[in-house]
Order: C-alpha cells, then structure tokens, then sequence
C-alpha cells in the first residue's frame, strides 16, 4: 500500500490515502479518522511519519482538531480534496504530459486524441 | 513520558551476586577437582621420619590436609584474575551494572567461593582419615582430635587465608586490565625477586612475608592481619579500576 | 525533555580522534537512526552513551546525568550489539530470567513470545548459537528490557531479509505501546527508514546532519540531463554529487532550495527531477574522497 522507493514522500502518501478514504466514504463527516499511531501501525511507518500526513490535511482544512480526541473530518473535506486533486494532481499530471509530448514531438491534438482514447477504452 | 528506575547500589548489587554465582558455576567444579587431586597427593603424607631404636624399627607418616589447603588458596588466587579478564568482565556489563557494583559483587562472589573452599578443604581431611584407614598399609593411626570450636576457627582461618590470595589474585588481574603489559613484568619481578633476591641475600623476605601470616599464633591477630590486607588489595583494586573503560 | 546531550564531545583512542567535538541533542520517545560510514564514530558515540566509555573532553548527558560509571543511566540503558557476551554457564532461557532480574521494566511475556517465533530452543548457549540467530536473541533482549533509553548497534548483523523485516516490524510494534527513545545505528539506511522519525548522520566523528527523516528526503533532488544544460543549472549551487552518466549526459544530486517556479522551469527545459533517497544521500554526503571508485579505475 505504502510504496518505500522514495519516488514519493510516505506522509504524501498516507495524507491522500486519508483523502481517498473520505472520497470513498469511509471516513465520515464528523468522524474520527485513524491516530497517528494506528495509521503507523497500519502502514509499517514511524507515527511522526504519520503525523505529518495528518498534519497536512488539518492545514488544508480537509481534517479538524478536537483537543485530546484526535482528528475529524470536516464539513467541507470532500470539496476540498477535490478542488485540490483537480487543480494540483491532475494539473500536475498535465504538466507531465504536455512536457513529455514536447520532448517527442507530439502535437497538441494528438495528445487530445490519445487522451480520447484512453477514455474510450475505459468506457 | 517514560518513568525511570533509579535503583539502589545494593540492589544490584545483590542481582549481579545471584547473576554471578549462576554463571560462576565452573568455578565450583574446578575447586571439587582439584580438591579430590590435592587428596591424592596427600596420601603419600606430608611429612616422614623413621628411625630404629634397639630391635625397634619404626617409620612415622604424618598426614594432613595442607596440600588440600595450599591448592583451594592457589585455585582462588588464579580463580580472581580470571574474574577480571576480557570474557567474565563482559558478562559482567552486560546488564545494569557500574564500576563500584561490579567490583562489589566480585569482591563478595568471592568471599563466599573463599568459604566454600575453606569449608571442603577442612572437612576433607575427615575424607583423608577414611582414605587413609582403608587404603594405607599402617599399623598404627594417631588422630588429633578436634573439637567443633576448633574445626569452626580452622575453617575461618583457612577461609581468611583464601580470601586473602584472591585479593592478591584480584588486584594482579585488575593491573592487568589496566595495562596488559603487567601480564608479563608481573610474575618476571616475582621470579627475579626470588632467583635474585631470596636466593643470595641473608633475608628472606618471601618467608618472612609468609611468617607474619602463616605463623600467627592468635586467632584474633591473625584474624585482624588477613581481613586488614585483603581489604587493602580489593580498595586499591576498586581505585584502579574505577577509573577502566569496559569493552575494549 | 532531552534525553541526550552532548557538547563538544570528543574521544580519542590514542592519537586518533574516534570523535571530535560532536555536539547533538537528542529529544525523548524519538527512534533516531544513526548513520555513518565504517569508522565514523558511531560505535563510540553509543559505548559513550551507555556508560561503557569514558569522554576525553566535552560534556555528554544522558537523562541529565554523566553516563560513565552510573549506575542510574546504565539501569535506564540497554546496549545491543553483536559483541554481546553472555555467561557460557548459562542458557538461553536462564539468560532471559537473568535479564528480567535487573531490567526493572522487562516484559517476560513479550520476551517468550518472540523467543518462540524465533524458535529458539530453551536449552540453547548463546556461544553456540548462529551469527543471525544471536543477533536475533540479543534483539529480544533490546527489546524486552523496555529502557527508556534503547541503543541497538549494527543490530541486523548477520540476519536474513525476513528477520530484518521481522526486526523492525517489532521495533515498530513495541514503541508504539510503550514509547521510549530509541537509537539504531546502521550503513544501510534504506530498509531502516520507514520506522525512524530523526537521522543522525556523523562524519568523522563530528556532526554532519541532524533532521527529522521527512525532511532529509526533501533536502535533495536529482537533476538528470545533458551535461551542458546540468552545469548550467547547478554553477551557483550547492551541489551534493555529481556523475556522468553515458557520452554526453550528467546526473547531479544538487540542495533542495528551489522555489516551485524554478523547478518548473527546469522541468520545463528538458532536465528530469527526481528525488534523492536518504540512503544515497548519505552516501553522496559522506564521500570522504572526490569522484567516486569509477575514478580509482579511470585513470586517463
């Protein structure tokens, strides 16, 4: 689940686990979601590690503190995990595209085309 | 927050004593081998005189258990170097331990190893009696009686006097920890002393050395002399090796 | 509270200095990682510590008291390495009672279950044991004694990848029910890194780094590219490492102090960037001589 190779930091990598969990309903609005130790215990990872990711997600609003109780998940999470995804994931990803596209000389409509298909195929 | 344990010297010191004697266990089968050796040689006798007087040809064997009493002294004095090399010094630090607790449990491991020894060596004497009545040819055998109150001062002495050559052993071993060269300068001075010094001059200091220990007429006197120099040999022991790494 | 303090610490072994003025603060319930090369020091930063080894110069402070010859410290400390000698009289079994006897906190119960998984047999000596396996039994005793101060030195010497992996899983496990400060040392920084939260890295005896994992993963990133458009980006950088990879391209380990932009911009101009692993940094940062061993062979 946790990918150690370095590519990605581990606490980037648990805070978008959180976020997919909320996506995908499993934490709650006004739940709890896991401790710093039980994700730690979870993933195999230093809690401060784990700490961190959470951390994160309580900056971008996505979790609230309650004091002794731990984090929760706020009203407005999943809105805000999706205007963050599109505007920095998928914005990013583009990016990648569209920079490897130049290296290969591929033209924007390709690119379009391809992305099409890709879509279609998912279909 | 984790608490931490602050345990008393004494506390310790009593673990590494129980630690000690689990793990000293060879140190006992040594004594009760070299006892049953010193046995042996003992039946020859320690001492002989003979002599004819008319018609009357006689042949006197005294026995006794000195030889027994000379090997535990020597078995506790190599037994307190060896307690200070690299291996034992290991397991000693392997769990909680300090410098002073350390030296503090080897100084009362042995003391007991001391009393241990003394106890056997004096009670093999009985066993030399038995031996002698069945294996030896003799006509004719004289014991000294003893009394429970003498066996009992017997035993204290030749404790004493064990204990003694283990601090004698102990502080050898710790010099040697302190710089591995005494390995060699000791017993080098040790035998040029005697080579050179005993042999050619009019005093014999070795002997005089061992007069004023052995020869020690009163309990009491002999008892102030051991415990006053063993106790000497363990402080200064305890003063170098106060200031030793471990783990070298 | 801080658990460890040292200021200016050095020891010398002879005429060599095995550490010169290390100074470093380590903070309570942390699991630090210590890191270093053959000979840097680390062994005889953790003899220190333990109360093994006594300091030339400088002060060091553990739990606030002098840990050479304390016996307070050393009731606090456990020490593991692979030089760990038991008594030959005793056995394994007997060695664990034996330990529990003095570690105030030993939990037997944990301390049997994993003698259990482990298989080890009751009757065993430890001289007779395995490399593996006597690093794997003296693993337990770490672990068991439950110090508030755990010191493993090289702990992994001699275990199989399963082991390892069982070793620091455990690690893992028993400091998250009962936190305590923990200090690994090691070469191999890779497999160790998921647990810890802080690397020391020491260098010749001296403090090179001391930062919470997390953030030495960012302290450095890769720059992959053809060498003209490398060193153009890296002239007025710090740059960690370099290596020439091929005819014409070059990769750079350069400081992380780039703004979002200017790694967009890079990015933008063909150079790929990735990020450096804590464990090739280390290396990269502890390079004692320029080059690497490509130029003990190259000799044109």
């Amino acid at each position: 689940m946790i990918n150690t190779d370095g590519t990605k930091p581990i606490y980037i990598q648990i805070s978008e686990w959180i976020e997919t969990e909320i996506l995908n309903g499993n934490f709650e609005k006004d739940k709890k979601v896991h401790s710093q130790y039980k994700l730690a215990e979870m993933f195999n990872i230093n809690p401060a590690t784990a700490a961190k990711g959470l951390n994160i997600l309580f900056e971008q609003e996505i979790l609230y503190n309650k004091r002794g109780l731990g984090k929760f998940v706020s009203t407005d999470a999943r809105r805000i995990i999706l205007d963050k995804r599109k505007n920095q994931t998928l914005k990013g990803l583009i990016q990648e595209v569209v920079l490897e596209s130049e290296r290969l000389d591929v033209s924007e409509e390709e690119v379009i085309e391809m992305i099409k298909l890709v879509k279609g195929d998912a279909k | 927050m984790m608490s931490l344990t602050d345990p008393s010297l004494a506390v310790v010191v009593r673990k590494q004593i129980q630690f000690k004697m689990k793990s000293c266990i060879g140190m006992f089968s040594t004594l009760i081998v070299l006892q049953l050796i010193a046995l042996v040689f003992s039946f020859g006798g320690t001492g002989m005189m003979g002599g004819t007087r008319s018609s009357l040809e006689y042949e006197m064997n005294y026995y006794s258990a000195d030889i027994i009493l000379v090997f535990t002294m020597l078995w506790a004095f190599i037994n307190a170097i060896l307690i200070k090399t690299k291996d034992y010094r290991e397991d000693d630090f392997v769990f909680v331990t300090n410098r002073v607790s350390s030296n503090l449990s080897n100084i009362v491991l042995l003391l007991i190893v001391s009393i241990v020894g003394a106890i056997t060596a004096m009670l093999s004497s009985y066993l030399l009696r038995i031996g002698i009545y069945f294996f030896s040819d003799n006509k004719e055998i004289i014991y000294t009686e003893v009394e429970f109150l003498e066996l009992l001062t017997g035993i204290i002495a030749a404790g004493l006097f064990i204990f003694l050559f283990s601090g004698l052993g102990y502080i050898i071993g710790t010099l040697v920890q302190l710089n591995k060269t005494f390995a060699f300068i000791i017993p080098v001075v040790f035998l040029g002393f005697i080579f050179l010094v005993e042999m050619s001059s009019e005093v014999h200091l070795l002997l005089e050395i061992g007069k004023f220990y052995f020869n020690e007429e009163s309990f009491w006197l002999l008892t102030s002399k051991t415990i006053m120099t063993s106790g000497l040999l363990f402080t200064a022991a305890m003063l170098v090796s106060n200031r030793l790494e471990v783990k070298q | 509270m801080k658990v460890v303090e040292c200021n200016e610490l050095t020891k010398e072994h002879g005429q060599r200095k095995a550490l010169s003025n290390l100074s470093v603060t380590i903070e309570e319930n942390k699991i630090t990682g210590l890191i270093g090369r053959n000979g840097s020091g680390k062994t005889t930063l953790l003899k220190i510590l333990a109360g093994f080894w006594a300091e030339s110069s400088g002060q060091v402070n553990v739990f606030s008291n002098r840990p050479f010859n304390s016996l307070f410290v050393s009731a606090n400390t456990v020490f593991v390495d692979d030089q760990m000698n038991f008594p030959t009289a005793l056995t394994l079994k007997e060695i664990l009672e034996q330990a529990s006897k003095f570690y105030e906190k030993w939990d037997m119960d944990l301390a049997l279950r994993l003698f259990d998984y482990f298989s080890f047999d009751s009757k065993q000596i430890h001289n007779n044991l395995s490399k593996g396996n006597r690093s794997t039994f003296n693993m337990i005793i770490g672990l068991a004694s439950r110090c508030a101060l755990t010191i493993f030195d090289e702990p992994t010497t001699g275990m199989d990848a399963a082991v390892r992996k069982d070793f620091y899983r455990a690690l893992l496990k028993d400091y998250l029910a009962h936190p305590r400060s923990i200090i690994i040392s090691s070469h191999y920084l890779d497999e160790l890194e998921v647990v810890l939260e802080d690397v020391l890295l020491i260098e010749e005896g001296s403090n090179l780094l001391h930062m919470p994992i997390e953030e030495l993963k960012e302290y450095a990133i890769g720059l992959s590219g053809s060498s003209d458009q490398i060193d153009g980006w890296i002239s007025d950088i710090d740059v960690v490492h370099t290596n020439t990879v091929g005819l014409d391209s070059k990769y750079a380990a350069v400081k992380n102090d780039f703004t979002g932009e200017a790694l967009e911009q890079i990015k933008r101009s063909g150079v790929q960037v990735s990020s450096v692993s804590p464990g090739d940094l280390c290396v990269y940062l502890t390079q004692t001589t320029t080059g690497g061993i490509d130029d003990v062979f190259d000799r044109s």
